[in-house]
């Protein structure tokens, strides 16, 4: 096997992004000659992870050919530290590769398919997970906020994530309890009445419904809409997209272990990810292209390529023959999406502080938090119509920076220097409330297109003239993985193994010999 | 730090991420079966696609895991090594003592890995295939072979202040590449350096105890750390071990349940 010529493919696999590199793990056993390939000399694509100096060359990149990424308008900031100030290591940017600053920090919910699937696949003994923490809300000036209290707890308040929580709040009215947990109840029982839910309309906004159905005081409508991840504001949120994912968050607690209820990849969640992925999909065989681009596909008519109907020029590699393609639309030149894409504004910060306020370990024996959510709602950040703005805070611990520094990634609905003010002002304020000497050392900031899970359903898409080429959707905005992406590669890799096998065997694979602990 | 120190407690055991790269058939792949299976195949095909294996290094004070990644057949496409050496602790970056041009391309590797790979990342240079040399069936002296400060002194002996690295001597000997030549440049470097046999078994497993004993104890604290050597400080009980959750006691349950909504 000199070059990639000599092997006629049953797979090719455009793209590294997460849905394709699960593809690859997928096919990983399958028997099946698998040609993985990528445009960039990294992995990732659109889910990557950089150090300083490929996040560097990663802004000039996205700014240079805007047509054929989801991204635009990226730009870093250094803020220097002048002589007069502190200038202990931790306000100091370390070396550029003390950093893994990743695109995809997306965590995953303990009950997710997809935690499922890399534990049947063995690909999580390949993988550190870290526990995702609290979830908080900013509410300066509420009522019960403590003077007492520390750094960024100041103007941020914890959201129950449980009913022992929701018991412990001191910052909740009994009455508010009361009604929370009617509500919790019907949440994570959906079934139990199924009578009286007839009159549910999930159709309604989320504050509409809450109000309507169970009477939840307002105060508490944010901590909810949080807990669903929705980024858009609580009236553009209908019921039925927030009220899954609540029950998704509430039901995913304790489930991998006491006081958490999802996990991030250490070293750049996502991005970390799929290079696992794409290991285990090399240990079976699959090989490996980076800094190669698909300049031209044709699919041949005719009997004699029944088995190989694609004929792929590739840049500086010659022309390969394949059976299926898989490429994703940020990956290929872009056609014109039939549902329009979102587009939103995006921040990765790395400060000088540890915020440890916001890591508290929420019951005994639970793990170290790495990942802390903060949602500021629109209207807290003085316009009351945008939507809210996400921020991740990520400690060390999750080796994306070092020590007595913090990764901060931001996310709100609202592309453009509009979305990059508030976040700003979210962070400005929660840097503020941790106070001196915290600051930003260093920010990515930049728009992305793709979709939200309010959208439709993801699908896998064909090509009109081309049977065969398949197209993964652009890339997830979600914060946590969504199972849909999922579905997806299992609906291509039942294309690529056929119906003789059992969909019962995705991603199940027994331990390689010589790879288990024992 | 332990509670209950009973006699029989096990070890801190801590995982260490270790890639191996270096030109085709210079018997990377044999190395790890003879460390991991303590087994030489004759004539071995070429590994097809990669390869991950895990052993156990028991050092005194410690169990170190080492999780090998080989990259083996895919060199040429120089693709997975950028994947594999992404927060790897360790590499071996091995060569062929019998063939000068497996050496210029495992110093393209050790240049890479300087250039890309974690900053405290330990890197050992291997040159295997000490069994086709006039050293092979002496252990004691090939053993010698390693380490450059200490053994400086027998090395001068060796290379007797020839510049040409050829050892035309003495019929049978294969040896293209001197050991004084890969023990100057691995000094130079700062590397860790052997010469092994895969086939007999000489100094394969120093290799890894060498390397396990070369990983900065606060490195395995703190996990695969790039940013180690910064804030000293500790989070008090805040160390990596803390945070990590573990799969592994409840993967069977989770296989099964899958999602429950």
């Amino acid at each position: 096997m000199e070059t990639l010529s000599d092997t006629t493919w049953d797979v090719v696999i455009v793209g590294t992004g997460v849905s394709q590199s699960l593809l690859a793990l997928a096919l990983s056993r399958s028997g099946k000659k698998v040609l993985h390939m990528d445009p960039n000399q990294y992995y990732g694509g659109s889910d990557a992870a950089f150090s300083l100096d490929e996040a560097q060359e990663w802004v000039e990149k996205v700014n240079k050919d805007t047509d054929v990424s989801p991204f635009k308008d990226a730009s870093i900031l250094k803020h220097d530290a002048s002589p007069l100030e502190d200038t202990s290591i931790s306000a100091k940017l370390a070396s550029s590769r003390a950093y893994t600053l990743s695109l995809s920090p997306y965590f995953l919910y303990a009950r997710s398919q997809l935690m499922s699937a890399l534990v049947s696949s063995k690909v999580f003994r390949q993988l550190e997970f870290m526990a995702v923490g609290s979830w908080w809300i900013y509410a300066p000036g509420h009522p019960d906020t403590k003077i007492d209290e520390l750094g960024a707890e100041k103007v941020l308040c914890r959201v129950p994530g449980n009913r022992e929580d929701v018991f412990a709040a001191s910052h909740i009215s009994m009455k508010s309890k009361r009604t929370l947990m009617r509500l919790l109840r019907r949440i994570t029982k959906p079934n139990e009445d199924e009578a009286s839910n007839e009159g549910d309309n999930t159709s309604m906004p989320l504050n509409d419904y809450l109000a309507a159905e169970f009477s939840v005081p307002e105060e508490l409508h944010n901590p909810l809409l949080s807990l669903s991840l929705s980024q858009l504001s609580q009236q553009d949120t209908p019921a039925s997209y927030a009220l899954p994912r609540i029950q998704r968050h509430l039901s995913s607690i304790g489930h991998l272990g006491p006081g958490f209820g999802a996990v991030i990849a250490k070293y750049g969640g996502g991005a970390e990810l799929l290079q696992a992925a794409c290991r285990a999909s090399a240990v079976g065989g699959g090989v490996y292209a980076l800094d190669t681009c698909l300049e031209d596909c044709l699919w041949r008519h005719g009997s004699e390529y029944s088995e190989h109907r694609f004929l792929l020029k590739l840049a500086n590699q010659g022309s390969v023959q394949a059976k299926h393609l898989f490429t994703s639309a940020a990956d290929t030149s872009p056609k014109e999406s039939s549902t329009p894409l979102v587009e939103v504004a995006r921040s990765i910060s790395v400060v000088s502080a540890t915020f440890p306020s916001l890591f508290p370990v929420a019951v005994e024996g639970a793990p170290v938090p790495a990942t802390a959510v903060l949602m500021f709602p629109g209207d807290t950040l003085g316009s009351r119509k945008s939507p809210p703005v996400y921020l991740q805070v990520h400690s060390s611990d999750t080796g994306e920076c070092p020590h007595q520094q913090s990764v901060i990634y931001c996310s709100v609905a609202l592309p453009g220097p509009e979305g990059q003010a508030l976040i700003e002002s979210a962070v400005d304020r929660l840097i503020q409330a941790e106070g001196l000497p915290a600051r930003v050392l260093w920010s990515l900031k930049y728009t992305q297109s793709g979709r939200l899970g309010n959208g439709e359903p993801r699908r896998l898409t064909v090509e009109d003239e081309i049977p065969d080429c398949y197209h993964f959707p652009p890339s997830s905005l979600d914060l946590a993985f969504e199972d849909d992406i999922l579905d997806l590669v299992k609906e291509a890799w039942k294309i690529v193994v056929g119906d003789e096998v059992d969909d019962a065997d995705f991603m199940m694979f027994d331990d390689r010999e010589g790879t288990s602990d024992q | 730090m332990s509670e209950s120190a009973s006699a029989n407690a096990p070890k801190p055991s801590s995982s260490v991420k270790l890639v191996l790269l270096g030109e085709a058939a210079v018997g990377k792949s044999s190395l790890v079966l003879r460390f991991v299976n303590n087994d030489f195949q004759e004539n071995k095909e070429p590994t097809i696609g990669a390869a991950f294996l895990t052993q156990k290094c028991s050092l005194p004070t410690r169990t170190i895991k080492f999780e090998i990644w080989d990259t083996a057949g895919q060199e040429r496409f120089a693709s997975l090594a950028p994947m594999y050496y992404r927060n790897a602790q360790a590499a071996l970056v091995v060569y062929d003592v019998t063939k000068p041009s497996s050496l210029t391309k495992a110093k393209h590797w050790v240049a890479e890995l300087q250039r890309q790979a974690s900053p405290g990342i330990v890197i050992a240079l291997v040159g295997n295939k000490l069994d086709l040399t006039n050293d092979g069936g002496d252990v004691s002296e090939a053993a010698g072979a390693a380490q450059g400060e200490s053994e400086s002194a027998q090395n001068g002996d060796e290379g007797a202040g020839e510049e040409d690295e050829v050892q035309d001597d003495v019929s049978g000997d294969a040896r293209k590449v001197s050991t004084r030549e890969a023990t100057g440049y691995a000094e130079e470097e700062g590397l860790l350096f052997f010469e092994t046999s895969a086939k007999t078994g000489t100094n394969v497993v120093d290799v890894f105890t060498a390397i396990a004993n070369a990983i900065p104890e606060s490195s395995l604290k703190t996990g695969r750390g790039t940013g180690a050597g910064t804030g000293q400080t500790s989070l008090g009980n805040r160390s990596a071990e803390d945070s990590r959750v573990n799969l592994d006691d409840r993967n069977a349950a989770t296989a099964k349940e899958g999602c429950a909504c």
